[in-house]
């Protein structure tokens, strides 16, 4: 599966529409290739709003230029994390290559912060 | 305090946050915040091309349809994106220019690999252009100077 395709999907669940994947949360503890582990996907980052993201301040404290975060931080409220294993269906594009993919979650998901590094220990990981 | 200082983090507070166990112990990173559209660099620091997206597999290298098998991370993917960044949908898997996640050695403002990027087929059109066209420039055989 192309990544990519993920990007942008709508999510659904309990027969309604939660959203759109904004980003890929991914953690590098994966099989070792190479130097590095690989990438593993952890979850989905879902906003309400917006299948559009910029500079992630909905999930660093980057709380600086203000009026970009304040901005910013009200367009992406509500944004969570997902986890991968709640993920019971990746259909539409995402298979045919076309692009525009559709992502459905198991009833009874749960949600979680889409910070990126525990509050108050800095943004970057 | 200085009014410059803002302590309350944007970061939704009535959600958890998701535990070590959950999350894994590894460097954590969101792919279209940390890795696309990123440049890649081979291992002299030469800039190669940009990370246009990425090919996600299963462990054993199969496709992916839901959640129940995890999901890893397996090639760099890089191709002719502009017109579909515009017009919508992706290049077909054979436009593609695969780079194995083998070959990465670094994730940082830049994706940094481990290998040459005169044998990818990602720097073909350059290698192309170096022979073919600026080799035929007199003087293009050669540093300046």
């Amino acid at each position: 599966m192309i990544l990519g395709d993920l990007l942008d999907a709508p999510v659904y669940a309990d027969g309604g529409q939660l959203g759109f994947v904004v980003d890929v949360r991914l953690v590098l503890d994966g099989p070792v290739k190479g130097l590095r582990a690989a990438p593993r996907v952890v979850g989905l980052l879902v906003s309400a709003r917006t299948g559009a993201t910029f500079l992630g301040y909905e999930r660093t404290d980057t709380n600086a230029p203000a009026l970009v975060w304040r901005y910013l931080a009200w367009r992406h409220r509500g944004t969570f994390l997902v986890l991968w294993e709640d993920v019971v269906g990746v259909t539409g594009g995402a298979q045919r290559g076309t692009g525009d993919a559709r992502v459905d979650l198991r009833p009874g998901f749960r949600r979680w912060s889409p910070a990126l590094a525990p509050t108050g220990t800095g943004s970057r990981p | 305090m200085s009014p410059r200082v803002r302590p309350r983090p944007p970061v939704p507070a009535d959600l958890p946050e998701l535990p070590t166990s959950l999350r894994g112990a590894g460097r954590v990173l969101d792919a279209r915040l940390h890795l696309l559209d990123r440049q890649i660099l081979d291992v002299d620091d030469v800039p190669v091309t940009t990370l246009d997206d990425l090919l996600v597999l299963t462990a054993d290298g199969g496709e992916l349809t839901t959640g129940e098998q995890p999901a890893f991370v397996d090639q760099l993917l890089t191709g002719p994106v502009l017109a579909t960044r515009v017009f919508g949908g992706r290049p077909p898997a054979s436009r593609w220019v695969r780079i194995p996640w083998a070959d990465v050695t670094d994730v940082g403002v830049a994706v940094t690999l481990g290998v040459r990027g005169e044998g990818l087929d990602a720097t073909w059109v350059q290698r192309w252009l170096r022979d073919h066209v600026i080799a035929r420039i007199p003087g293009g055989r050669h540093d300046p100077g």
